[in-house]
Parts: structure tokens; C-alpha cells; sequence
């Protein structure tokens, strides 16, 4: 396990390096540059000259990534043009909102998607199934952002029960943190709890198909033991996949729940940063998601093992 | 006797039962101080330096902590604001400022003249207002604590508008900042005499004003941007709100106080809230579509006059305003009618005249061979878009070839700087206070207005003094302005922006948002 581990760490570098490498490239080649967007649309061409040399983008592009290694290598990801501070304090202040959010999201997703899956499976071509089903491609279909949306009209604008967008810290205020992360967590957790309950659903009734499933209940077992005691914990498998895929997904795709919803994540912040061309931002959230999408892959990788004493690694 | 007797007395004690209820009243309307209002705004400033950039964001948080030596009315003249008074030489080259005394800065600091004329020496460096003013400019100089003069290589008509002028502006700071930030960098310390001080920038989160206990309100009643300034509020928060459905929703979940930049679209839901309701701000923009004349086939005018001919601007107008009256105008000025001064009826100009026959004879002696134009628009500005595609429409049913490219905001600012990448892009002009201040009509700015009789009825602008011969020059200007259409000008669009029934004293007539003069009741 310890040389896989390693081996799996080291296999992080290449990795990152051809992201960060790609995004740094597309960012200062697509049109459109922070200064014109700083300086306001009346600014004349020698000003902007000017500042663009204050800051660096004269120089040739090469140039510029080579610094940006060197930057990198020293842990400096740089300043950023518009929030006149690091970019790595700009990503600290940003995180938990986006982390929070992320989490709460999953555990509604996994709140939702699991148990339907797993009923679904279970009660399979009953009302059951095709109600949840039917739930899980409301899921699929519905567009975030229309879902976050309604929401906000129903339950913040109709009945007054939650705020409307907005974030306030869980640490500092736990109950108010809440309230504010309560629409946001469902409207993104339900469009991710469609693919967790398809998969949980399939998984379950391949399992449900297997030999030792009909000894259980040959032996006599009620129906429940066989599923959540000897059914559930060999559907895992495939089911803890997709929800790291899901993972890494909410930490992306957070974006617009974040945009609606007026949270100060770092969905919002690449946002603004790329409308902007804050070059700096742009990068460094660029390699931070991808270092946490990977990550992320390699927990999951090792959590078969624990599930599944028959997985090894050599 | 005793009938009038009876009579004076009920008329006295009715006149105080009157008086009564009127005191009671006025006693419910009474200023409270005290509250924060919460502000939504489209998103960040990229800088609180007021000198530093024309974004209009900016603009309206520095007002707030700045003040320049003027400000304008609410006829959008310039008043003093933090001069006292001026004198001008009888050649007309020497301005004496005195300014006011015991003003302090944020800081505690005494405003005096070393730092007018610090601060005014780096705003004529980088402002686009303070370049064109100073490019007039001999010297600037500190005559005494109080005092301080200004000589010009010409005579100059711009003087106090270019200090009145709230985009850009003229800011004061303490000289030690005014130092200590090269023009070309933006000032990251905020310093100035406003009836705010900033107190907390977070962002992407809010920014923070918060009273400023020593401010010296000018004695005047608040006239438009000038006159005597309170701050009744404890505090300001501007918070960045960037969808714009959740701006409006919460204004009416009462999370937000006020709302800017909103689409029409929420109009009617905005009239039917119990507890909030619509503002329609005017003047907004007026829509224009900017010809590069530098190269490309939109340097031949017949080309541009025939697309001038072509269009019927009503209906492009009604569209971009989502079908209600309420939010546009058809005018042919040049400056819009709440900018009274500069505001023309002219008659016979060559405005909306949707005539097709017309536009085709114009094209064909341009020697147009329906090569495609390269039209620039954004679906950042849903208003942009709009009107662009529905100019494209109706020039192509005369026999245009309208190559329409739609890209981000940022890209079209950077393009719309290089001859070599578009023909026409879309825009709004804002309120310009001044006839010089009409950026399309002059040389630097994108589309590069270079036509010899619009330059040259321009500088005279910058020198005439006298107003009446002003009048006559702008509106010889705008008779040139149609005949060499430099730009199309199409009609005035107005802006929505929410405001709680709790606001008061809010001034709905000023072009930007300004919370001081505000109170919250309970």
C-alpha cells in the first residue's frame, strides 16, 4: 500500500503541470485583457499601455510562463489585479463558503440518492421504483439554475421562510449559517442525487442477482437483513465512485448555485475573475480544483480497499 | 361686532388645529439617523480611486467619500462644493479658487490648498476630465493656505464643469496620498472629506461606509449632487449581487434596501410589491452604434449615411424596452433633456427618417458591394444585444451584409481599441455634462472621430466662454453630427432599480445613486 500510495502522489505533478500549463495559455490568449476592463471602457491607449507594463503583460508570453513556474515552485501564486491582494489569500477567504456548500450538498445528495436507489432496487418495478425514478430524472432534467431560482420565489419571496441569498459563516454562527445554506444545498444537491440513485439502483439489483443473496434468503433471512446487512455493503462500491465523481463535480460546478445564491465561493470568484481577466485568480483556482479533483480521485481509490477486503493494490 | 368676533375665533382655532395636524406630520417624516442601508450592486469597483477609472461603480462609491472642488446642481450645473468661491482675470487666463476653511479629511487632517493641488495634478494626469482641462492648463499653484490659482495657455469654457463632474473626478486626497500614488497606479489608501469614510472592503462581499462624525455639510440645501450633505445612516454596505433575479428578490425579501442595474423585466412585479417598489432612473443611455473611421468599409460616410436613413428607431427602441413606454424616449439631441443646458430641438435633422428608398440610393453611390460589416455586440448588456440584432434585421432588408459577432464584455472593450478588428460595436454614451465631454466626437476615442469641421467646432467649444455663442456652436455641431454620422444615434433607454418603502429622502433624479440625504424609518 505505502509504494502505491507514493507512486500515486508523485503521479499528481505531470498532472497539474499540463493543467496549469493549458489553462495559463488559454486565459492570456483568448481576447480581451484586465487592464480595459480596470481602467473603464474610456480609457485611452496610452494609459492603458502604461499600466499594462506596471503590471507585467508586455512582456512576451513565454516570458511569462516561466515566471509563473518560478512563481509557483515558491508557493507564490501571485497578486491578483483587481482584489489587491495574494491570489492564495483571496483562495483561503473563499474556500469554506465553497467547502460548506460542497459538503452540505453531498449530504443531500447522498440523503436522497442512496436510500431511493436502494428502495428503488428493492421494490424493483413497484410504484416505488418508477416514483423515485421518475424523482431522480426531475433531477437530471431540471437546470440548476431554474430549480435555485423558483426556490428563492417560493420559499424566500412567497413565504418569507428563508433568506433569500447570502452567506454567513457556520462557525461563527451556526444556526444563521444554516438558514442561508438550506436552498442552495437542496437545489444542488438534488440535481446530483439523480446519477447516486441510478447507480445505487443498479449496483443494488445486480447485487440482489448474486448467489450468496439467495442463500440469505433460503436461509430464511427477512428481506431487510438481506439487503442493508448483506446486499448494501457490496453495491458500495461503484456507489462510492460516483460519489467522489460527484465530489469533485460540486466543487466545479458550485458555480452557478454560487452566483444565484450570492455565495462568496470560489465558483463566484473564478467567475468574476475570468469576465475580468484577473490572470492570477484565474490560475491559481485553475490549480487548486484540479489538485483537489485528484485528490479526491486517489481517496476514493484507497476507500475500496477498506470497503472491499478483496481489492489490493500492489 | 360679535359675529366677526365668533368668527375670527374659529378661524384661529381651526388655523391651529391645522397647524396641529401639519406638525404632527412633518413629526412622522422627521429624519431618523441611525440604520445601515444595504445596497445591491452588479458587482466589484476595480478601484476606489476616483482619478484612476470611468467605471461608473466607482463613480458612485467615491462620491461618497470624495469631494471635488465643485459639484454639479440639480440642473446639472456646476456649484462650489469644496471651494468657497472663485474669481475669474479679465482676460479670462487666470482662475482664483478660495476654499472653504476647517474642512477635514477622514483623518482628521485640515484640507488646505497643497493638497488641491496635489491631488488635482495627479487627476489631470490620468483623468480623462482632468487631461482634456489640463491640456489647457499652464500652472497650478498654492497662493496661500486658502487660495489657489490656476492659469490657462487659452481661454477656457470647461473650467468648473471638468471640477463639477462626478465620473472621473477631481477628487481631493491629502497630499501625501496624492503623492504617494503615481497617476498610472491605482491609490489603495482612501482618505477624503466625504460625509463617509470607508471603513471595511471585503471583496466580492461588501464594502463598508460608515458616517463621518466631523464632516462640514455645506450650509445650502441639498441641490442635486451638491448643496448640504447629511448622513442620517450609520452606515452603507454596497453588496455585490451579480444575479440580477436575486437583486430583486431580495429587495422584496428585505434583505437588500435598494437594488441598481435591474432588468425591465421585474418592472411589473416591482409595482405589485407590497413593500418595495420601482424606480425608473433617467437619463440612463442612449444607444449607439460607433463606426471605426480609421479603416475599414465604414469610413466612407455614404455607407454611414445610408444605414442612418435606413433604420426606424421606434420599434428597436420599444423592443430594448421590453415593450413599456416608461423606459424610452425618442429624442434627436445629443445631450438628453434632463441635461437641460446642452439639450437641442432641432428640426430637419436626419433622424429617423426609416427611409428606405433613401438608404438604397445612399448605398448604391457608396459603391457598396455588400461585403459583410463586421458588427460587435455583447449579450453581457442584454440591451446591446437587443438593439443589434434587430438594426441587423432591418438593414439587411435593404441590402446590407450584417456579419454580427457576439463576444464578452471584456473582449469588446480590448477590441473596439484595434482598427483592424471590427467595422460598428454597440454602446450606451451616458450623461455628458459638457459639450466637450461627448467622447464619440473626438479623436482618441474608439471609432476615431477625426472629421475636420467636428474637430474644429470642438476646440472652439473648449474656448468659447460666452453661453449664448456656445448654444449656437453646439448646435451647429449637431447639424454636423448628422450630416457625417460618426456614430448612429438611436433612442433614449431608461433604468429600473428597486428602493423598499423604509428609504427616505432618497433623490430620484440624479443619473447615479447617492445614500447620503437618506434616512431608514422604522
Amino acid at each position: 500500500m505505502g509504494p502505491y500510495l507514493v507512486r500515486r502522489v508523485l503521479a499528481l505533478l505531470p498532472v497539474m503541470a499540463v493543467v496549469v500549463t493549458v489553462v495559463f495559455l488559454l486565459i492570456h490568449l483568448i481576447p480581451g485583457d484586465p487592464v480595459s476592463v480596470m481602467l473603464g471602457p474610456d480609457a485611452t491607449t496610452t494609459q492603458i499601455e502604461k499600466t499594462r507594463q506596471a503590471l507585467g503583460l508586455d512582456r512576451p508570453l513565454y516570458d511569462q510562463l516561466l515566471g509563473f513556474y518560478a512563481r509557483i515552485l515558491r508557493g507564490d501564486l501571485g497578486q491578483s489585479y483587481f482584489l489587491d491582494r495574494p491570489v492564495t489569500r483571496a483562495l483561503w477567504e473563499r474556500a469554506e463558503p465553497t467547502l460548506v456548500l460542497t459538503g452540505l450538498a453531498l449530504l443531500v445528495a447522498v440523503i436522497i440518492g442512496v436510500p431511493s436507489g436502494t428502495i428503488a432496487a428493492a421494490y424493483r418495478g413497484s410504484l416505488w421504483d418508477r416514483g423515485l425514478m421518475f424523482m431522480s430524472l426531475l433531477g437530471v432534467c431540471i437546470p440548476g439554475f431554474w430549480l435555485s431560482l423558483n426556490l428563492i420565489y417560493l420559499f424566500a419571496v412567497r413565504l418569507g421562510w428563508l433568506p433569500a441569498a447570502g452567506y454567513v459563516s457556520i462557525f461563527s454562527d451556526p444556526a444563521a449559517g444554516l438558514r442561508y445554506m438550506v436552498l442552495p444545498a437542496l437545489s444542488l444537491g438534488f440535481n446530483q442525487s439523480a446519477l447516486i440513485a441510478r447507480i445505487a439502483r443498479s449496483c443494488m439489483l445486480e447485487v440482489l442477482q448474486q448467489d450468496y443473496i439467495r442463500t440469505a434468503r433460503a436461509k430464511g433471512l427477512s428481506n431487510r437483513v438481506v439487503i442493508y446487512v448483506h446486499a448494501f455493503r457490496n453495491a458500495l462500491v461503484p456507489v462510492v465512485t460516483v460519489i467522489g465523481i460527484t465530489t469533485a463535480v460540486l466543487i466545479g460546478g458550485a458555480v452557478v448555485t454560487e452566483i444565484v445564491f450570492n455565495i462568496p465561493g470560489l465558483g463566484r470568484l473564478i467567475i468574476s475573475a475570468i469576465l475580468r481577466r484577473d490572470y492570477p485568480v484565474v490560475q491559481g483556482v485553475v490549480l487548486v480544483t484540479a489538485a483537489t479533483y485528484v485528490l479526491i480521485n486517489l481517496t476514493v481509490d484507497l476507500l475500496y480497499a477498506v470497503i472491499d477486503p478483496r481489492i489490493r493494490y500492489e | 361686532m360679535a359675529r366677526s368676533g365668533l368668527l375670527r375665533r374659529l378661524l384661529t382655532a381651526s388655523m391651529a388645529v391645522l397647524f396641529g395636524l401639519a406638525a404632527l406630520t412633518t413629526a412622522a417624516h422627521a429624519q431618523i439617523k441611525g440604520g445601515v442601508v444595504r445596497v445591491g450592486n452588479l458587482g466589484e469597483p476595480p478601484a476606489l480611486d476616483a482619478h484612476w477609472t470611468t467605471a461608473s461603480i466607482t463613480e458612485t462609491l467615491t462620491n461618497h467619500v470624495y469631494e471635488g472642488l465643485y459639484s454639479l446642481d440639480s440642473s446639472n450645473r456646476p456649484i462650489p462644493m469644496l471651494a468657497d468661491s472663485h474669481t475669474v482675470s479679465k482676460d479670462g487666463l487666470v482662475y482664483t479658487f478660495k476654499l472653504r476653511q476647517g474642512v477635514k479629511f477622514h483623518n482628521g487632517k485640515e484640507m488646505t490648498s497643497e493638497d488641491v493641488v496635489a491631488s488635482l495634478g495627479r487627476w489631470g494626469k490620468q483623468s480623462i476630465y482632468g487631461k482634456a482641462l489640463f491640456a489647457q492648463v499652464s500652472e497650478l499653484k498654492a497662493v496661500d493656505k486658502y487660495t489657489v490659482e490656476m492659469r490657462l495657455k487659452e481661454k477656457s469654457a470647461i473650467v468648473l464643469i471638468s471640477l463639477a463632474v462626478p465620473n472621473n473626478f477631481g477628487a481631493i486626497y491629502p497630499k501625501e496620498i496624492a503623492e504617494k500614488f503615481p497617476p498610472e497606479q491605482k491609490a489603495t489608501e482612501y482618505i477624503g472629506t466625504g460625509p463617509f469614510k470607508l471603513a471595511e472592503w471585503k471583496p466580492d462581499q461588501y464594502i463598508r461606509m460608515v458616517r463621518f462624525d466631523d464632516y462640514k455639510s455645506r450650509n445650502e440645501k441639498p441641490n442635486g449632487y451638491g448643496g448640504g450633505k447629511t448622513a442620517y445612516v450609520d452606515e452603507i454596505r454596497w453588496i455585490p449581487v451579480p444575479e440580477v433575479a436575486t437583486r430583486v428578490a431580495q429587495v422584496e425579501t428585505g434583505e437588500l434596501d435598494f437594488a441598481d442595474d435591474l432588468n425591465l423585466d421585474s418592472y411589473d412585479r416591482l409595482k405589485k410589491s407590497p413593500n418595495a417598489r420601482p424606480i425608473v432612473s433617467k437619463p440612463y443611455y442612449w444607444l449607439v452604434a460607433v463606426f471605426n473611421k480609421k479603416e475599414g468599409l465604414m469610413t466612407n460616410q455614404k455607407l454611414r449615411q445610408a444605414w442612418q436613413a435606413a433604420i426606424d428607431i421606434e420599434p428597436i427602441m420599444k423592443n430594448v424596452a421590453g415593450g413599456k413606454s416608461e423606459f424610452y424616449r425618442m429624442d434627436s439631441s445629443l445631450a438628453p433633456v434632463e441635461i437641460s443646458s446642452w439639450h437641442t430641438k432641432l428640426t430637419g435633422l436626419p433622424w429617423n427618417e426609416h427611409n428606405r428608398d433613401k438608404a438604397k440610393r445612399l448605398l448604391q453611390e457608396s459603391g457598396y458591394k455588400k461585403e459583410p460589416i463586421r458588427f460587435m455586440t455583447t449579450q453581457e448588456y442584454k440591451w446591446m444585444y437587443d438593439f443589434a440584432l434587430l438594426t441587423k434585421q432591418q438593414l439587411e432588408d435593404v441590402g446590407f451584409n450584417i456579419d454580427l459577432q457576439v463576444v464578452d464584455w471584456a473582449t469588446l472593450v480590448k477590441r473596439r481599441n484595434n482598427s483592424k478588428e471590427y467595422d460598428v460595436f454597440t454602446t450606451g454614451i451616458g450623461a455628458a455634462y459638457d459639450p466637450t465631454h461627448h467622447v464619440y466626437l473626438t479623436a482618441n476615442w474608439p471609432g476615431w472621430t477625426t472629421d475636420e469641421d467636428i474637430q474644429r467646432i470642438q476646440s472652439e467649444l473648449a474656448r468659447e466662454t460666452d453661453p449664448k455663442k456656445r448654444m449656437a456652436l453646439w448646435e451647429q455641431q449637431t447639424r454636423q453630427f448628422y450630416e457625417k454620422v460618426p456614430v448612429i444615434r438611436y433612442g433614449d433607454l431608461f433604468g429600473l432599480r428597486a428602493m423598499r418603502n423604509t428609504v427616505k429622502g432618497f433623490n430620484e433624479k440624479t443619473e447615479r445613486i447617492r445614500f447620503y440625504n437618506v434616512w431608514l424609518e422604522k
